[in-house]
């Protein structure tokens, strides 16, 4: 097996060598080219075509750091448009929300949908939009007037889905919660070692010590 | 205006004055656009004037290295009194090749790591030419936008190192450190690391990790596979999972939170100049028993010369409800300068089981007509009918002019 090892490595250094001698093509003369040209040579040398349908998704591993080649056809402005809102580089196709242009996975309706749409990847949102977008649109609703599931009452009495779901829910997206209570202020009436019913929120591999070294702020909330 | 935004712009002054020394290359593009829309957050309807200016000068120096470019807007409402609005979503100084070894950005700029992505008022200092690895060191204040205008604090900062492989034909690797300050106290510290690797002429292997140092967990892991045996087919697989971070200085950072987990597999296959397909199909785990399938299937057409037409449709079943819905998007090129575009969204979803099935659909058409080199005119115009609206029109009208 330590042979075996040894071997892989000494290939996989030669390789390296190899290839360190070559130097990556240069895209900006093909800025212009259109997509179905780019395959065939992409192909050749060995590279995957990268702008397929799936781009939307899978274009954050080109735009890594380590010769990231995107900027010598594109602008920043490219990017942003997308990640910030602007629109200098719509095309027709191009959907607006407000002022700002918004890409493709943001559908008709989207207010509605976005809770589920967000369930595709909960990280996704945060990629484009910080936590404080949700809560400037969610603080316009008067509380109880979201129709979330856990939040509503069972049968006609005055208990409530959420006494029974809202861990579980909380726990699979506890994101969505931070978008109406971003103080958390409703789960500290519980989840509080100081007052209320005193139930410990934190995971069984808490690292309370790593939150305490970097702020003083949160640890003192219920301690 | 900020004291940072005041000395950008004097930096951009100067820059200017020397550009005009040495005849520098002005280029980018001037975007005059009149928006109306229902503004969903003052339920009122709204009608903007917007200017976006894009501006690159290169070659401001005799040896070429420093470049500036800068990118922002400014609207205008005319309706509802919210006065004047504006982004700058860049402004920086570019300079290469500092004895062939140091890249600097200087200025508003976005910068992206494995560890972390942010828009900061900074620098950013890349070091190469020093072997096969190349070292990325930044910094600065950082920028949020929120619904109008900028909300980020001033003391909150970021701060990035990146290593990375550098001349390497078939192999791409970084890892990073990329921590936040949220009113001095550390919010978020973060190690990345991605990889890409080409394999025998017909496969990608690809990775992606951030591990979150305060929570010591992994905060999103990704592992993919793409296959290529033609060039017009490539099939890909993927493992994704991710655990929701917060702030250190928010409260959430403290609960128990369930890891999210995706496979996902699809194919693109263009069949031939005229005709490509896509499928795919992701599994999705969100903890405790509950998962949901995604289905997608798309296609891009071009029936005769001029004439495009993308298809795709998509149905989620599973956790926290269902959608099912299809896009269709056609444009057609009339001749070189003229070009028109519409399409419809179709999408029928329903909600934890909440309530009954809803409809949402959009409709929206538009034109481009290109008057010469450096101008062109456009005009889109969209309808939303959904649960909410029975008609919500959105359009724009826009003059672009590119020097």
């Amino acid at each position: 097996m330590k042979k075996l090892f040894v071997c892989l490595l000494l290939a996989i250094s030669v390789l390296y060598v190899k290839q360190a001698s070559a130097q990556k093509q240069q895209h900006k003369e093909y800025a212009d080219t259109k997509l179905s040209d780019c395959n065939n040579c992409h192909k050749s040398e060995g590279i995957a075509p990268n702008h397929d349908s799936d781009f939307v998704r899978s274009h954050r591993t080109f735009a890594g750091k380590a010769e990231s080649n995107c900027s010598q056809c594109h602008n920043q402005s490219w990017c942003l448009d997308c990640h910030q809102g602007g629109g200098i580089n719509a095309d027709l196709s191009t959907a607006t929300f407000g002022r700002d242009y918004i890409p493709k996975s943001h559908r008709s309706d989207f207010v509605n949908i976005h809770q589920l749409k967000a369930q595709d990847n909960p990280q996704t949102c945060y990629r484009c939009h910080d936590q404080k977008y949700c809560n400037a649109c969610h603080a316009r609703f008067p509380t109880g007037s979201l129709r979330i599931k856990s939040h509503l009452p069972s049968g006609s009495g005055q208990t409530f889905i959420w006494s029974g779901e809202h861990a579980s829910e909380a726990r699979r997206n506890l994101q969505s919660c931070q978008s109406c209570h971003p103080d958390g202020d409703v789960c500290l009436s519980c989840h509080s070692a100081s007052s209320g019913g005193r139930i410990n929120p934190h995971p069984k591999s808490f690292q309370g010590g790593n939150i305490s070294s970097r702020t003083s702020k949160t640890c003192r909330v219920c301690h | 205006m900020g004291i940072v935004r005041v000395t950008l712009m004097c930096f951009l002054g100067s820059l200017l004055i020397t550009a005009s020394a040495w005849s520098a290359e002005i280029h980018g593009r001037s975007s005059t656009q009149l928006l109306w829309f229902n503004n969903e957050f003052i339920d009122e309807r709204q009608f903007e004037a917007a200017e976006y200016l894009r501006v690159g000068i290169t070659g401001i120096d005799k040896e070429k290295k420093l470049s500036l470019f800068g990118y922002g807007r400014f609207s205008q409402d005319l309706s509802n009194g919210e006065g004047l609005n504006g982004r700058l979503y860049y402004l920086f100084a570019d300079y290469r090749d500092l004895y062939d070894k140091v890249d600097f950005k200087l200025g508003r700029q976005f910068v992206n790591l494995a560890a972390g992505s942010a828009i900061i008022d900074g620098i950013q200092v890349d070091l190469k030419n020093v072997g096969p690895v190349a070292f990325t060191l930044l910094g600065g204040r950082d920028v949020v936008f929120g619904l109008n205008g900028e909300i980020g604090n001033g003391s909150n900062a970021d701060l990035g190192m990146a290593a990375y492989l550098t001349g390497f034909k078939q192999t791409d690797a970084e890892i990073s450190w990329f921590r936040k300050w949220d009113h001095s106290d550390v919010a978020r510290d973060v190690l990345g690391a991605s990889v890409k690797q080409y394999l025998f002429n017909s496969v990608r292997v690809y990775g992606n990790v951030r591990f979150d140092l305060v929570s010591e967990s992994f905060n999103e892991v990704q592992a993919g596979l793409k296959y290529y045996p033609i060039s017009n087919l490539i099939l890909t697989g993927e493992y994704y999972q991710s655990y929701p971070t917060f702030d250190t200085t928010s409260i959430y950072s403290v609960f128990a939170v369930n890891r999210y987990k995706e496979g996902v597999f699809r194919a693109d296959y263009a069949i031939n100049d005229r005709v490509s397909v896509n499928g795919g199909y992701s599994r999705q785990e969100y903890g405790e028993g509950e998962t949901a399938n995604v289905y997608r299937v798309g296609a891009w057409l071009r029936p005769i010369e001029g004439l495009r037409l993308n298809v795709e449709y998509d149905n989620r079943r599973g956790y926290y409800g269902s959608t099912n819905g299809v896009i269709v998007d056609a444009d057609y090129e009339i001749n070189r300068n003229a070009q028109v575009a519409a399409g419809f969204q179709y999408d029928v979803y329903e909600r934890d089981a909440l309530t009954r099935e809803e409809i949402a659909r959009r409709y929206w058409v538009g034109c481009k007509y290109r008057l010469n080199k450096k101008v062109a005119v456009s005009g889109r115009i969209q309808d939303d009918v959904n649960a909410r609206f029975s008609e919500n029109v959105t359009g724009r009208f826009v003059v672009d002019y590119d020097f």
